[in-house]
């Protein structure tokens, strides 16, 4: 096997010997070896390359020098993603658009003679509102007369839990944390109900092949001629069905919120004015909005030219988010984790993909209407709130909500009132650990206060 | 050609079955039925056309 040259390969990039992901000086490579060079050939030579690019389909790369080894054939310098984000973080149909991304490369690859070797989410990562393949090698010529070897993978990491989410919860995707080679067929097959039977996309590709064992040894005996005609009717199915799948419709507790607030129009003003102002006046080039509901604040940040990850526990605020972001093309990356068990490293090694906390770093972070939730409902004390921000940015606004709070007497009208150090002067010195409180403003007559604070030391 | 992916044991099978299933029309519940009874769980299959 080719050995692996470079010091800094990335963690997850050792499946394909076809080459690898590496980082030199903070700066991410591809290696391409010499095995591939032919279907590397074939895809750049060829008009695929240029057309995946055209239609920002596939992530463009430049070829720079390489090293003087018979077995590298090229290095290649894709060009450089801010933030990488993960399957387990998308919403339904973020995660539907990664599928038919997918599929239509698939597509477009089969009528210019070359095939996707693999079909797995995380070569599908979300730029603002839209997704990009990032794995340039996974295309190798297309032989017609076997069927696609990536179609097992391509129903259990992406059809499985678009079903999943789409028939039960959409909760259900972040299944792909704990497989995430993808949720094994027949553990779909039996999570799926009743009504999953009726529909062609599922009992073909889920239940169909969850009752199919195959012979042991594949290749006892001359296999049946495939075609590229049967490829594309399944891929044809698959891109019908899937484009069609819809979340049963659920009332999300949060993407109310807003509405049931007592003072919410003068609230909401008040409260858009003041961080606007306080954005004004510092400066920054990215943001991350904990807890951004329906993205209101994100999208502010957004119009002033900046980059936003967008995170909120609830999925179908950030499937609203997110087609809100998909009709006006723009830089929001809406992403679903819960913050108080965000994404962990998963993988061998517990390295191959990296914690959600290890991945975001922005210059400023927002934690609006936030901070009763994570500190009364999930009972976690200021200090550990304000250790972990201040890790994210230099930058922080954020909104103190007091215990006389209309929200907060909800959360805590049915359990016992432990929380004897929730007021704004223990806020205050827990924050003044790791920050500097720059400026802090009332918002309007809502009894809540907005902060800027800034990293100590930074 | 380094197919690195595991296609997985019968997913040739499958794709050879749903492949000639899409091209017969099948859309009838009957038809649904049909190959879940003759391919349920736990039955080795070579022959692939015994359905259709």
């Amino acid at each position: 096997m080719i050995p692996m040259l470079q010091h800094n390969i990335l963690p997850s990039s050792y499946r394909d010997p076809s080459g690898f992901v590496f980082a030199s000086d903070g700066i991410f490579y591809r290696q391409v070896n010499a095995v591939y060079a032919n279907d590397y050939d074939l895809l750049t030579n060829g008009p695929l390359y240029n057309e995946l690019i055209e239609k920002k389909w596939l992530i463009e790369h430049d070829e720079v020098n390489g090293v003087d080894d018979p077995r590298v054939y090229k290095i290649l310098k894709p060009r450089q993603l801010g933030f990488i984000n993960y399957p387990y973080e998308w919403s339904f149909s973020q995660y539907r658009d990664a599928a038919l991304l997918t599929l239509h490369i698939q597509q477009l690859a089969m009528s210019r003679g070359m095939s996707l070797k693999d079909a797995t989410p995380f070569n599908v990562v979300f730029e603002g509102s839209r997704p990009i393949f990032i794995d340039t090698l996974s295309f190798e010529k297309y032989d017609p007369t076997k069927p696609w070897v990536a179609y097992r993978q391509f129903c259990e990491s992406f059809l499985a839990p678009l079903l999943l989410s789409a028939y039960q919860h959409p909760d259900l995707s972040r299944l792909m944390s704990i497989y995430p080679d993808g949720i094994p067929i027949n553990i779909c097959a039996s999570l799926l109900p009743l009504s999953s039977r009726f529909k062609s996309l599922s009992t073909l590709h889920i239940h169909l092949q969850a009752g199919i064992k195959g012979p042991a040894n594949q290749s006892t005996g001359k296999p049946p001629a495939f075609s590229a005609d049967k490829l594309k009717r399944i891929i044809n199915h698959l891109t019908n069905g899937i484009t069609n799948l819809k979340l049963s419709q659920k009332i999300s507790t949060w993407s109310d919120y807003y509405s049931k607030t007592i003072l919410q129009d003068n609230y909401l003003q008040e409260k858009e004015f003041l961080v606007s102002g306080l954005i004004d006046s510092i400066d920054f080039s990215s943001a991350v909005d904990l807890g951004a509901n329906t993205g209101q604040f994100a999208l502010l940040i957004e119009k002033k030219g900046k980059g936003v990850i967008a995170i909120d526990i609830d999925p179908l605020c950030i499937e609203r988010l997110y087609l809100y972001t998909k009709e006006n093309k723009n830089r929001v990356t809406a992403l679903i984790a819960d913050l108080m068990n965000p994404p962990p490293a998963i993988g061998w090694n517990n390295k191959e993909r990296r914690s959600l906390l290890q991945r975001i770093t922005a210059d400023l972070v927002l934690a609006l209407a936030l901070v009763h939730h994570l500190c009364i409902a999930k009972n976690l004390p200021f200090e550990h709130l304000a250790q972990t921000i201040s890790k994210i940015g230099k930058y922080l606004i954020i909104e103190f909500v007091p215990k006389e709070d209309e929200k907060v007497r909800q959360l805590l009208s049915h359990r016992e009132d432990i929380f004897m150090d929730y007021d704004i002067m223990n806020f205050k010195s827990a924050f003044e650990v790791y920050f500097d409180i720059i400026e802090s403003k009332p918002v309007g007559n809502s009894g809540r206060t907005i902060f800027l604070m800034k990293k100590k030391n930074s | 050609m380094f197919l690195y992916v595991d296609p997985g044991s019968g997913s040739y099978l499958v794709q050879l079955i749903i492949a000639a299933v899409l091209g017969a029309g099948f859309y009838f519940k009957a038809g649904w039925n049909y190959l879940k009874s003759r391919f349920g769980k736990n039955k080795h299959e070579d022959d692939p056309n015994a359905s259709t």
